[in-house]
């Protein structure tokens, strides 16, 4: 009972009952949307962003944030659609991807932490540089005939229609949150977004947790631009475009808080099947999927201004508690004085 | 002595040189460059940048931000194409109604951010999303495909935007030069200013001492949204066609000219000035390298984001107290 209650309490909660109620009334509206196989795609379909999501959870963690995760993923996809094309080994492409991958997060990172520069503005710049450099790299062609073996992987299921690729994210995603919230070092980050000055007087490196932030940030974004290669089989000039704007959607969606501090990686997953099911949930509806980003959109605004008001009303209750408290005290007090 | 010493370590001074620079390298490589026909013409390829600019400076003198300018002027040049091509609208009565949604989506996220306390980041980038797909829907109500783009205006609209003052200076250029008076005269000769700089200092000392810092936040992002509806006329006569994407790549442009014209993203500081010669400095550089030096249009990104951090980094490491205490030994040596 005590587990249950704490549950309902948590904030992925309503995101978890927000996606259930969103199949719900999808699946009333047209019932071929509620198969299994049907379900499993939408799920199937969020893995680049789940990854894309889960690496912007640990920036917003630590109260920052990362728009370059889209150019980051368009450049290493790029780079390691490339490199398997020209035969190399697969070991050989992730390891380099991952490397450009925690590269980029360590360049945002020692901007951000080491400099103090507000992160909107430095990784803004990172992308407009990453977006350009696939331009340079790619000299605009598509990086095209990937191995068949490469993207015959990404169809390949493990449990009913689930495929490998979310199969082992989703285990990887449960890992990682028992990390967050078990061990000493995984808290470092929730702390650092939730008070700075107050972590640092506890003794917690601030500066380095953000830069591990970032580095992690940037290494799932190289992650995800590997299933995004192994996904899609081709990349563009413009692949990844827009993104990283759908991984913060997916943060907010999921519950996460954009002044740090709050949330966890579970809901940042949650939202990212919402937002990428959008698209298919607008066809299944009838309507066209260019409304996509509309949806989103709205999505997005709703979900902060309710989570603003809600902060206000819950701060406004305690101080009129404590107002309330302290009236009653001084007239206890006096009440003493005169007897 | 002092006054010009002051005037030779202005921020605006080194802007003016950077410009100047840039004039004298384009210059040097490709004499095409510096022929008055050439270069005024290129106005147009960056005069949105400028236009925006010099109002989200606003914005981030709060200490707010504005991504969502760049969708506004898709959406104003959407709606005008559809309010008159299927509208049966008179051509000045779509560019006013694309004003009036402009005002209604800045006023919209601003009232977001000013009276809901959002932050600003996120309200601007759902915002860009929103108004994007408003874009879209409008352009569905027409009856040409949205990727043809809406064309055939009558003349005298076409005219705003290829009128030439004594048959040189471009409609662009002038209307450049009355929106810096209108912002200079806004930001640092009005009390409306004082109070934004006040907002964008300390926001409750600004709300003690009785201002309406709400609404000073939100007047902000509506300047900010007019100014991308006077771009979005601006680009869909001179272009001669209306489209729901139309300036979707100008955010980092304008973000750029904003932080690189002195105003601090923290808030607090700024100046019209700075920001309007900053976009001029991106404008030729974006103009420049093309043509002088054969960059390819899709790599503009890259001088213009290392624009940014290098300013960014610089203004970062200047600031720090132990490159401060290097620099003051440096001077006593």
């Amino acid at each position: 009972m005590k587990y249950i209650k704490k549950l309902t309490k948590a904030r992925e909660f309503s995101s978890l009952l927000f996606l259930i109620i969103l199949f719900a009334i999808v699946g009333c509206i047209n019932s071929s949307f509620l198969t299994p196989s049907s379900i499993a795609a939408c799920f199937n379909d969020s893995v680049v962003f789940t990854l894309l999501a889960v690496g912007m959870a640990f920036a917003i963690f630590i109260g920052e944030i990362d728009v370059s995760v889209g150019a980051n993923l368009g450049f290493t996809a790029s780079v390691v659609g490339s490199l398997l094309r020209d035969g190399h080994s697969w070991v050989f492409a992730f390891g380099v991807g991952i490397l450009i991958g925690a590269l980029i997060g360590l360049i945002n990172g020692w901007g951000v932490a080491v400099l103090n520069i507000p992160s909107l503005i430095f990784t803004l710049g990172t992308n407009g540089v990453l977006r350009g450099l696939i331009y340079v790299y790619t000299d605009g062609a598509w990086v095209e005939n990937l191995p068949a073996a490469f993207t015959a992987f990404a169809s390949k299921p493990l449990i009913g229609d689930l495929t490998i690729f979310y199969s082992v994210t989703i285990v990887a995603v449960i890992v990682i949150h028992i990390l967050l919230t078990r061990t000493k070092k995984g808290k470092y980050f929730i702390a650092v977004g939730d008070n700075a000055g107050g972590a640092t007087l506890v003794g917690i490196p601030t500066v380095q947790t953000k830069i591990v932030a970032y580095v992690l940030c940037g290494i799932f974004a190289a992650i995800a631009s590997i299933l995004y290669a192994s996904r899609i089989g081709f990349i563009t000039a413009i692949a990844g475009n827009g993104y990283e704007m759908k991984a913060i959607a997916a943060c907010v969606i999921g519950g996460i808080s954009l002044s740090g501090g709050l949330g966890s990686v579970i809901g940042a997953s949650i939202g990212a099947i919402i937002m990428s099911s959008v698209s298919r949930i607008l066809v299944f509806m009838g309507f066209s999927s260019d409304y996509d980003n509309t949806i989103t959109g709205i999505m997005l605004i709703t979900i902060v201004v309710l989570d603003a008001l809600m902060q206000r009303h819950a701060a406004e209750r305690i101080r009129r508690e404590r107002l309330l408290n302290r009236a009653a005290n001084s007239a206890d007090n006096k009440g003493g004085e005169k007897a | 002595m002092n006054k010009i010493k002051k005037i030779v370590v202005n921020w605006e001074t080194f802007l003016l040189a950077l410009l100047i620079l840039e004039f004298v390298v384009f210059g040097a490589k490709n004499a095409k460059f510096l022929m008055p026909r050439v270069l005024l013409a290129s106005v147009n390829d960056f005069i949105a940048i400028c236009f925006i600019a010099l109002f989200v400076t606003f914005v981030m003198i709060t200490g707010g931000i504005d991504i969502q300018a760049a969708s506004i002027v898709g959406l104003t040049s959407i709606i005008i194409g559809v309010g008159w091509q299927d509208g049966g609208m008179n051509i000045w009565t779509a560019a006013a109604v694309a004003i009036i949604a402009a005002i209604v989506c800045g006023a919209l996220s601003g009232f977001f951010i000013a009276y809901c306390g959002v932050q600003a980041m996120v309200v601007t980038l759902g915002g860009s999303f929103l108004y994007a797909g408003f874009a879209l829907l409008v352009s569905n109500f027409s009856a040409t495909e949205a990727y043809q783009g809406i064309s055939g205006f009558p003349d005298d609209f076409k005219i705003i935007s290829k009128f030439k003052l004594f048959g040189v200076i471009p409609s662009q250029l002038i209307a450049f030069l009355v929106l810096i008076i209108i912002a200079y005269i806004l930001l640092h000769k009005s009390k409306y200013g004082r109070s934004i700089f006040l907002v964008g200092i300390n926001q409750e000392a600004a709300e003690y001492s009785g201002i309406n810092t709400r609404l000073v936040i939100m007047s902000t992002y509506i300047l900010s949204a007019i100014s991308a509806a006077l771009a979005g006329i601006m680009l869909t006569s001179y272009l001669g066609t209306a489209k729901s994407d139309l300036g979707s790549n100008l955010t980092l442009n304008i973000i750029t000219a904003v932080v690189l014209g002195g105003t601090l993203s923290t808030g607090g500081k700024g100046s019209v000035i700075g920001t309007a010669l900053a976009s001029l400095v991106i404008g030729i550089l974006r103009f420049g390298l093309p043509l002088c030096f054969k960059v390819n249009t899709q790599y503009l990104d890259i001088p213009v984001g290392i624009l940014l951090l290098v300013v960014v980094i610089g203004r970062a490491v200047l600031s720090r107290p132990e490159t401060a205490a290097l620099l003051k030994k440096f001077k006593k040596d």
